[in-house]
């Protein structure tokens, strides 16, 4: 509680808890050098660190190229996408008012799983290159479609909800005829659904990079407009706000960071719905006021979610889309009940 | 650099003799780059720690003599018994498990998930990777145990076992083949899928002048394995049944009970095959005896 | 003044507002009454600028569609109830025009304090929005109205909820913003309590307007009776105060 001068002594408190965000980046780091310092072939730690630094004694040879170029890499992309997931999750819950509500709620997921497809069954050979450019504009593609056959209700979040699910049907109905067809991409397709975390590398971090923090920093400035979108639209607009264009921007960044994370490391399912509660939960706050700390715990919880990957089961890789449906599903039920609990 | 299909046949390029740059040592260390895949892959000196993940690259390795250069083999490598099998996966490869045991060679699947990136981070650790495709047709095989016998040093060796090999299925063909052919249908799984004559054992099926009914649904499957309709299969009445599923419990009793089937002639006259489990999706030296598994399997219907 | 002038409003075919023109004055209070699907919640919608219409209504000579420039505050009849936020917060919202979006000054801390005296939510001001009874929410409702400092408030029907004792507690509140200079449009059912606050009336009846004027003469209206397919009765108490009840029908 704050006090004023006047002696009121009550506040809203600050919209930005820096003390939240803060704690928030200390655990991404902590967690990240725990990324980097475990996996099949164990590193001193301290020569870790001195390769991070610069510092003399660090590590030489195939160690160092492993940590550089396979294991940074991949926790980083882990991040990125973790950071995505769940910040497009959190605008996400808040634009369709439902606490249920998940990134690839407006067939973001079944678009860029056809795109994905499309690539693998028509590219004949240099697939490698071509995929994630095909699922990117099937992701996006997709989200347009679900907005320009909403109709006249443009960006009302029932109808939005509604058309998502036809488009997404629409795009996993033709995926799966084309894999019909072509038989052989049964495992290409299936390898890309499991996720691409397994062999990231500093051109996949590049550019999703680029994307995924553009849309993050989009999704923050408006976080605090955001509020505004959980009362009906005829109050938000009577407080300032055009719902139907503020959605639409949060809806569209929120879209690029979801196509953007799918593309770069197939479809990771439950951090986009559970990352949100948890932190709305820990911090008691509106979620759009912690947008920052959700991006970076949704970070934290994928780095987390893919060194039980690669540990879990070693010398195989556990799919991490396993790991997050194994803590995600709990959580789920938790929340369902408290929600029942609570009047 | 031309990039090669995966659909064309596996091409094993000349042995090159790269010259010391003079800073170095007397002694000429033989440098090879196989193509195999569809990708050329660099190979310095004789590899003596490598690790297959590929069943039929495990029981090619072994057969041209370099078994003692193998250090491990995926979890499917069954064959030969004494191969050092291990828990690493030949369908999800784990970069870091596989660097960790020091490896100077890996021969990886293409078809393995994310076999491409896979190939990449290896390579960058300084670890050379020889891919390797499922064949379309008996000369890929024998391109591939070719290409095998480049990379490991045994190229005497492996051009004699693919002498031998070719020896041994022309005559098993020859004294099979039959003036009125049969018909067949090749059973993938109990929903009808099949293998066309485009796929590796529609072709050596094809080898024994047999009639493939799958053939007609060619255009239904892109890569040759077709479901077909129930109608179909009893409208065409093969006249042999091959099962490929008969390791999951599919044989001529099962066959016949389901609707309809027992009219079909194969069925009718118990020419049921039930195939064995694993040889038939090794193209390795054991197609010899896939090849004499099917003649006799002929013969035993006349 | 608010000016409408030949207002039409259509859903697909259906016509839900049919060419309407009134003037509502300033500062006043104005209530809508009519029937159900009168039109009267549409009517509400355009006059906040969200609702698309044919014809015009214009406040100092501007066009009210998606303007920003006044200050209206909206009470819906239910308001969509957001999750994880305080009431305090919750009132706060109402700030945002002013204040910004995010940001909090201590005028704004100041007043907000005292809302809540005054609807008596002090208490409640940590509790979530989300776990308020009906009653309370729509004091929070009032709350953040009042904590907007409008010039114009639209209640779409903001007794509907409460009991008795609270009815006339919120629209007493309501009534305080008068003095403000606040212009109030209110819909409502209950024309007895329209009556005891409203200066002016309009009477609403599939999408026209009936009659509209000095709530006193609007009463006593054969228009107010014919609103309602002629099943209401209006009797004046001794204090000159009118009740309108609905006519019970004699079962034949």
């Amino acid at each position: 509680m704050n006090t004023s001068n006047h002696g009121a002594p009550i506040g809203i408190g600050r919209i930005w808890n820096w003390r939240i965000t803060a704690i928030s980046a200390v655990i991404l780091l902590v967690v990240a050098l725990v990324g980097v310092s475990f996996g099949p072939i164990s590193l001193n730690f301290a020569k870790i660190l001195r390769t991070l630094v610069g510092a003399p004694h660090g590590l030489t040879g195939q160690e160092r190229v492993l940590l550089l170029d396979l294991r940074i890499p991949r926790v980083l992309l882990a991040a990125l996408v973790g950071a995505a997931l769940a910040s497009s999750g959190a605008v996400y819950q808040t634009v369709f008012r439902n606490p249920l509500a998940d990134p690839y709620l407006l067939g973001a997921a079944a678009g860029a799983g056809l795109g994905a497809t499309l690539a693998i069954t028509s590219s004949g050979g240099n697939v490698y290159g071509l995929l994630p450019i095909f699922s990117f504009i099937g992701g996006v593609l997709a989200v347009l479609t679900t907005f320009f056959i909403s109709g006249k209700f443009f960006a009302e979040p029932n109808s939005l909800l509604l058309s998502g699910i036809a488009v997404g049907s629409f795009a996993t109905a033709i995926q799966t005829y084309l894999q019909q067809r072509h038989s052989s991409a049964l495992r290409p397709v299936y390898s890309w659904i499991l996720g691409e975390l397994t062999v990231a590398n500093w051109q996949v971090v590049r550019w999703s990079s680029l994307y995924i923090l553009s849309a993050i920093a989009i999704l923050i400035t408006v976080s605090k407009q955001l509020d505004g979108l959980m009362l009906s639209d005829e109050e938000s607009f009577s407080l300032g706000i055009n719902p139907n264009r503020l959605r639409i921007i949060a809806v569209a960044a929120a879209t690029l960071a979801t196509a953007t994370a799918v593309s770069a490391s197939g479809l990771i399912g439950f951090v986009g719905i559970v990352v949100p509660h948890l932190v709305r939960g820990i911090t008691h706050r509106v979620t759009n006021r912690s947008l920052g700390a959700i991006a970076m715990m949704g970070a934290a919880f994928l780095v987390i979610a893919d060194l039980g990957a690669r540990t879990l089961l070693s010398p195989a890789e556990l799919p991490i889309g396993v790991i997050t449906a194994f803590v995600g599903a709990p959580f789920f039920l938790v929340v369902l009940r408290r929600k029942r609990v609570s009047p | 650099m031309s990039r090669m299909k995966y659909a064309l046949p596996v091409l094993v390029s000349l042995a090159l003799i790269t010259p010391l740059s003079p800073s170095t040592a007397a002694s000429k260390i033989p440098t090879v780059v196989v193509q195999s895949g569809g990708f050329p892959t660099k190979i310095i000196g004789v590899p003596k720690r490598i690790i297959s993940l590929s069943p039929t690259a495990t029981e090619t390795l072994f057969a041209i003599g370099a078994g003692s250069q193998v250090i491990a083999v995926d979890d499917l490598s069954n064959y030969p018994a004494n191969a050092p099998i291990t828990k690493l996966s030949a369908f999800t490869p784990n970069v870091e498990a596989l660097a960790a045991k020091r490896p100077d060679l890996i021969i990886l699947s293409v078809d393995s998930t994310n076999s491409m990136a896979v190939r990449k981070s290896l390579n960058l650790l300084n670890i050379p990777v020889l891919m390797e495709k499922a064949p379309s047709q008996l000369s890929d095989a024998y391109s591939e145990i070719l290409a095998m016998g480049l990379a490991t040093s045994h190229v005497a060796k492996a051009k004699a076992l693919v002498a031998t090999m070719k020896t041994s299925i022309n005559k098993i063909v020859s004294a099979s083949k039959r003036k009125n052919s049969l018909t067949f249908f090749h059973e993938l799984d109990s929903t009808l899928y099949s293998a066309t004559s485009k796929t590796f054992i529609g072709h050596v099926y094809a080898d024994f002048n047999l009639i493939n009914i799958a053939d007609k649904a060619a255009g239904a499957d892109a890569s040759g394995y077709p479901q077909l309709s129930q109608e179909y299969l009893i409208t065409a009445n093969p006249q042999i049944i091959f099962l490929g599923d008969a390791q999951y419990g599919e044989n001529a009793k099962t066959l016949a009970g389901r609707p309809g089937w027992s009219a079909i002639d194969a069925v009718k006259y118990g020419h049921v095959v039930e195939l064995p489990s694993d040889i038939p999706s090794r193209w390795g030296p054991r197609l010899v005896q896939f090849y004499q598994f099917i003649a006799d399997s002929i013969a035993k219907i006349n | 003044m608010i000016s409408v002038q030949d207002l039409s409003i259509r859903a697909g075919d259906k016509v839900i507002l049919n060419h309407i023109s009134v003037d509502i004055p300033l500062t006043k209070w104005t209530c809508l009454v009519g029937p159900n699907g009168a039109g009267k919640t549409t009517f509400l919608r355009a006059l906040l600028g969200l609702q698309p219409y044919s014809g015009s209504i214009t406040q100092g000579g501007h066009e009210v569609y998606r303007s920003h420039m006044r200050n209206v505050a909206f009470v819906p009849q239910q308001p969509q109830i957001p999750m994880g936020m305080t009431v305090a917060e919750y009132v706060a919202l109402g700030r945002a025009k002013r204040d910004g979006w995010g940001k909090e000054s201590t005028k704004s801390r100041n007043l907000i304090y005292e809302i809540l005296l005054q609807t008596q939510l002090y208490g409640l001001h940590q509790q979530h929005v989300s776990a308020l009874s009906g009653g309370e929410m729509q004091r929070a409702l009032i709350a953040r109205a009042l904590a907007q400092e409008p010039e114009i408030i639209l209640l779409d029907e903001p007794t509907s909820a409460l009991d008795l004792h609270h009815q006339i507690a919120t629209l007493n509140n309501i009534e305080i913003l008068k003095e403000r200079g606040v212009t109030i449009i209110s819909t409502m059912h209950d024309i007895t309590l329209a009556a005891m606050y409203a200066e002016r009336i309009v009477v609403m009846h599939e999408g026209r307007i009936l009659l509209e004027g000095p709530a006193a003469s609007v009463i006593h209206s054969a228009e107010l009776k014919e609103a309602f397919d002629n099943r209401i009765n209006v009797y004046t108490l001794d204090s000159g105060r009118p009740v309108i009840v609905a006519a019970k029908e004699e079962r034949i």
